[in-house]
């Protein structure tokens, strides 16, 4: 047995897991357990009670609408990547989720709990600051919602205040002018991204007019590449020295990304900045480059 | 009922079917899906390695879908059907897939390997006919012997082009 002691407590409904959150400082919610349970592991997480609500019904909806896609608390990401339903409405998730880790993590953790999570390094909270997705959140004080963009408030840190939880997350649907891809580099295959990007791009009339560009493992949130951005609107094709603009502009929105032992500044910096390149001109020329497991 | 005390258990009755066989069992909240199937149970065909999720070896099927069982708890399957290597000749036949890694030498070691059957398993009747699909798939266990050569000609041998017939 590797986690410390604790008491496990599983929720009958998202009320009922509010309410024992609410009484309990040392609580943390459970929800496919694929970060906390080897966070436990670890000892690096020792909670005195776990409130399980994965096994909730009422949260395990992965809803597809023409306005966008609902997913609750306990849905898993393979459920959503396999959900014919919402790619068509949101082709960024599954994009994103083939990223994560391996099929086997992906049958058990959740979408909204790698939302809670916030790991700078994941896919998924860049798409939902890409996709101005919005969080539902239940606590003691009711239901608030959230934009993504105030969501993420630092590493492993978001607005989730003392005994909330996420009970399900929006994305509204992608404009049908729109592509996006999602690209990363990764030591191996299913490692956290050392950098990656989510980029959303569409045109009318042969010439860009939406571009978004979410970089991760760069900062303690997601990255918006906003200089990135301006550079692609209004281009039609992206030759050399359109390339070489982009590069420098990506170069620059990713200022000073953290070192580690796995990668530099300057890593990290010209990694994102090859990557929204090659991603760009994948989307806007249309190479039918697979990029991975995009 | 206002207590919080009273809410959660450090000891939870847990029902699953492992092979087919019941086990209704009183378990620690903090026993390791992995160390349940190994310790309480008896099974130790399953393997661990690395313990947080990394390598694959602990591969198991719950409910149909292959998982880590060293990063679950038991608690978190309650109620489910649990499948380990120990089932797959259960009726003392190997399976084509344990077969096809038998003829091909697609292990030294073996320790990956109760890993790897699992994980194929889970997946035998999808359509894994993409090459950059499978090796994905693959990538998901981690094997420090055989260099991955032997185990992907052994699984293309049972999958013909990679798909995987019901078997
Ligand atoms: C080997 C491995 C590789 C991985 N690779 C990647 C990767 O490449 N990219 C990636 O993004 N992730 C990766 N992950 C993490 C994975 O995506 C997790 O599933 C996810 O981060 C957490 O989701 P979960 O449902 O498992 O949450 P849990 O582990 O149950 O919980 C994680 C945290 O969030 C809290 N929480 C969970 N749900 C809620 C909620 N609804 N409301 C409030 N708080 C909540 C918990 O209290 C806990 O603090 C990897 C994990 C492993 C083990
Ligand atoms: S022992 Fe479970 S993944 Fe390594
Ligand atoms: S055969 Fe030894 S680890 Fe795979």
């Amino acid at each position: 047995m590797k986690p410390a002691s604790f008491d496990y407590y599983r929720a009958k409904s998202v009320d009922d897991a509010v309410s024992t959150l609410a009484e309990s400082p040392f609580a943390k919610v459970l929800a496919g357990g694929q970060s906390l349970v080897p966070s436990m592991n670890f000892r690096l997480s020792t909670p005195s009670l776990l409130v399980d609500i994965g096994q909730l019904d009422e949260l395990r909806s992965v809803a597809a609408t023409p306005e966008g896609v609902t997913i609750g608390a306990a849905a898993t990401q393979y459920a959503v990547e396999s959900s014919a339903e919402a790619a068509a409405v949101v082709p960024g998730l599954r994009a994103a989720l083939r990223w994560i880790g391996h099929r086997q993590i992906r049958n058990r953790g959740t979408v909204c709990g790698s939302l809670a999570h916030a790991d700078p390094a994941a896919e998924l909270p860049a798409l939902a600051v890409a996709t101005g997705a919005t969080m539902e959140l239940r606590g003691p004080n009711g239901t608030r919602t959230v934009a993504a963009t105030d969501f993420f408030r630092g590493p492993f840190w978001t607005d989730l205040q003392a005994g909330e939880i996420i009970t399900h997350v929006r994305f509204p649907a992608q404009a049908p002018n729109v592509t996006t891809r999602v690209n990363e580099i990764a030591r191996r295959s299913g490692d956290f991204a050392l950098v990656g990007v989510i980029a959303s791009i569409g045109s009318s009339n042969g010439s860009v007019d939406t571009a978004v560009l979410s970089g991760f493992g760069l900062g303690a949130t997601p990255v918006r590449l906003t200089a990135a951005e301006g550079v692609l609107h209004g281009k039609n094709t992206l030759d050399e020295p359109a390339r070489m603009e982009l590069y420098e502009a990506a170069y620059s929105d990713a200022g000073d990304p953290f070192e580690d032992v796995h990668a530099s500044t300057e890593y990290r910096r010209e990694s994102i900045a090859s990557l929204v390149v090659r991603t760009a001109t994948a989307i806007i020329d249309g190479s039918s480059e697979k990029g991975g497991r995009s | 009922m206002t207590d919080a005390s009273k809410r959660g258990e450090s000891e939870v009755r847990i029902k699953v079917t492992v092979n087919g066989t019941q086990e209704n069992r009183r378990v620690p909240a903090r026993l390791l899906l992995s160390d349940f199937i190994r310790d309480t149970v008896g099974l130790t065909g399953t393997h661990i390695g690395c313990e947080h999720g990394v390598c694959g070896a602990c591969t198991i099927i719950v409910d149909g879908a292959a998982v880590r069982s060293c990063s679950l708890l038991a608690v978190q399957v309650d109620g489910s059907t649990i499948r380990t290597v120990e089932d797959l000749a259960g009726d003392g036949e190997l399976t084509p897939m344990q077969k096809a890694f038998h003829e091909n030498h697609a292990m030294q070691c073996g320790f990956c390997t109760a890993g790897f059957l699992m994980t194929l398993e889970s997946v035998k009747n999808e359509d894994y006919s993409d090459h950059d699909d499978l090796l994905d798939l693959l990538s998901g266990n981690l094997c420090r012997c055989t260099g991955y050569q032997d185990i992907l000609n052994a699984v293309t041998s049972v999958w013909e082009t990679g798909t995987g017939p019901s078997s």
